[in-house]
């Protein structure tokens, strides 16, 4: 999927360009007022002031919505694009069974609604009207609407925004289902750093108007302080929860066949996670030191050190397989005589991580 | 009693509001719609009636409608008949002096719909005719009721634009609101009083019911 948009808007220019993978959850992040919504709008066709648009490209499944150069302009209704919107819009006028039989009627789609219906938990609500529904219970049934008028993209635009804390844990379950049966792409729109390391395979940061990064989120080394809410790099490991310790709040996580600490409640065993680490948090020594209060202590082997502001160094090793950055001082550097190739032993907090 | 002027007048307000409908629900759809900057120039026009005396709109549509006026003149070319003191030209006239009546309250409930269920509707497939028929139009009843009643009532209650452009001919302009007025003249105060009371009781009934029913659809949508 190919978007590439330049238009004037009243604050500053919107001016991006990129990739988009066709399967996946592709999450466009950044703060309020990015131009996220933007960009939405732009590419689903509803924007319909395209006097300050000075040029325009969007490309879908090889089929050519938008293309200044050629004078194209797809109609929204006839883009294969599904949108659910942040307040949810139901239609008052007809009941939960109408409004998700709205966008079926209309374009055909070969999934079964009975399935969805009950994967969704909404059996119980088909006769009621949108007014008499929770919050959590509208974001369900306009998701119900939007993936059964057969889109070839589906966007999500903050759908956790709204709702307080205990809907938001009941959703995400349902966006993941989504993920895991569709397989047509999905732009997840988000400000949220959790909502970013739960649900994305690849992602677009975006800040007044332009692209500041873009990547799978496995292999991005986020230095984006919008994101991480900390100066400096941070990094992502992957793994799987082996050990729940609830006494003290405390789970084990497998990374390969590393194990590290992490506090927090909320885990279950054997749920994948992603968890976010702060590289100046992460400090490295040359053998596993006896006693310390620090719990995580993993080998790595140092892949790079590079020059980072400051005077510091950024250390960047391999811990199976995946990738972690150190941020430390010239002279420990030194003082560790660190090179590529080095094996040594990364330390870190089990509180200085971001779930 | 003679029923001619209430069937003159009932035969007024119906054809005035249908084709007010007719006209008025495109206006209004465009109103609520367009971004272009001239909107503010047909929603004054479509409103002048609300301010100006009737007498000087009659007094304009006399001209307009006369064999050498503007619409006068286009009618003449298409028919032998004459446009002032007929049916024709009333029905014309009550369309342009009702035109807000019917128009405003469309307006205000197309825009009460507003774009977000339209782009609801877009992105579920449905183009804007669909979206019209199926989500502006059902969201937009109590908006209808206002305008049908309101176009229909003030078309009823019509004086001086009948006046001007219809005179008072029987069994063809001459409405009651003229016929009150004629009796009240002539110091004929039972006849007077037995079509105001009876369009009392008549306009009462009306509102009546068009406020319980308002009321109904505010408790379903």
């Amino acid at each position: 999927m190919k978007v590439a948009y330049k238009k004037k808007l009243n604050d500053f220019d919107l001016d991006v360009e990129f990739e988009i993978p066709d399967i996946g959850i592709s999450v466009l992040f950044g703060p309020s007022g990015a131009g996220k919504s933007s960009i939405l709008n732009l590419i689903t066709g509803l924007d319909d002031n395209n006097r300050k648009t000075q040029s325009s490209y969007f490309e879908l499944n090889n089929q050519v919505y938008d293309d200044s150069s050629k004078k194209i302009n797809i109609k929204p209704w006839q883009r294969k694009i599904s949108y659910v919107f942040q307040d949810s819009r139901l239609f008052p006028n007809m009941n939960v069974l109408e409004n998700i039989k709205f966008g079926y009627k209309r374009r055909k789609s070969n999934l079964n609604i009975d399935e969805v219906v009950d994967k969704f938990k909404i059996r119980s609500l088909l006769n009621q009207f949108p007014q008499m529904l929770s919050g959590g219970e509208k974001h369900r049934v306009a998701m119900v609407r939007s993936l059964l008028s057969n889109p070839d993209l589906l966007i999500l635009d903050e759908p956790l925004a709204a709702l307080d804390y205990q809907s938001r844990q009941e959703l995400l379950p349902y966006i993941e289902c989504i993920h895991k049966e569709l397989t047509i792409p999905i732009i997840y729109v988000s400000h949220d750093i959790k909502e970013v390391l739960r649900l994305a395979d690849y992602i677009v940061i975006i800040d007044k108007g332009k692209v500041v990064d873009k990547g799978n989120i496995a292999d991005l080394c986020i230095e984006q302080p919008l994101m991480t809410q900390a100066e400096g790099a941070s990094f992502i490991l992957q793994g799987k929860v082996s050990g729940v310790f609830k006494n003290e709040s405390l789970v084990q996580i497998n990374i390969g066949k590393e194990k590290i600490l992490l506090t927090d409640k909320n885990l279950i065993l054997n749920q994948n996670i992603r968890v976010l680490i702060h590289a100046r948090e992460v400090s490295l020594c040359l053998n596993p030191p006896e006693s310390s209060s620090i719990l995580n202590c993993v080998p790595v082997i140092i892949e790079d050190i590079q020059n980072d502001i400051n005077g510091k160094l950024r250390v960047v090793a391999s811990l199976s397989g995946q990738t972690l950055v150190a941020m430390i001082s010239q002279r420990s550097s030194n003082q560790l005589n660190l090179k590529k190739g080095s094996k040594v032993f990364a330390q870190f907090k089990a509180t200085g991580m971001i779930k | 009693m003679d029923f001619s002027p209430i069937i003159v007048t009932l035969k007024l307000a119906s054809i005035t509001t249908i084709i007010l409908l007719i006209i008025g629900t495109p206006l209004a759809w465009w109103l609520s719609q367009t971004r272009v900057k001239s909107k503010v120039l047909v929603e004054s026009v479509v409103a002048l009636p609300l301010v100006l005396p009737p007498t000087v709109l009659g007094f304009y549509l006399l001209l307009a409608l006369s064999p050498d006026g503007l619409i006068g003149g286009l009618w003449s070319n298409v028919s032998d008949s004459r446009l002032t003191f007929s049916f024709t030209g009333l029905v014309i006239g009550s369309v342009i002096y009702s035109m807000p009546f019917v128009v405003q309250p469309l307006q205000a409930s197309f825009e009460m719909v507003g774009k977000p269920l339209q782009q609801a509707a877009y992105s579920l497939g449905a183009n804007p005719l669909d979206t019209f028929k199926n989500i502006v139009l059902p969201l937009s009843l109590r908006g209808f009721i206002v305008a049908i009643t309101l176009g229909f009532a003030h078309t009823v209650g019509e004086f001086g634009v009948v006046l001007m452009i219809g005179g008072n001919i029987p069994d063809v302009t001459q409405v009651l609101s003229i016929v009150i007025y004629d009796h009240v003249e002539a110091l004929e105060y039972t006849q007077a009083q037995n079509y105001s009371l009876g369009l009392i009781v008549f306009s009462f009934i009306v509102l009546l019911i068009t406020y319980s029913l308002n009321k109904k659809l505010m408790v379903r949508l």
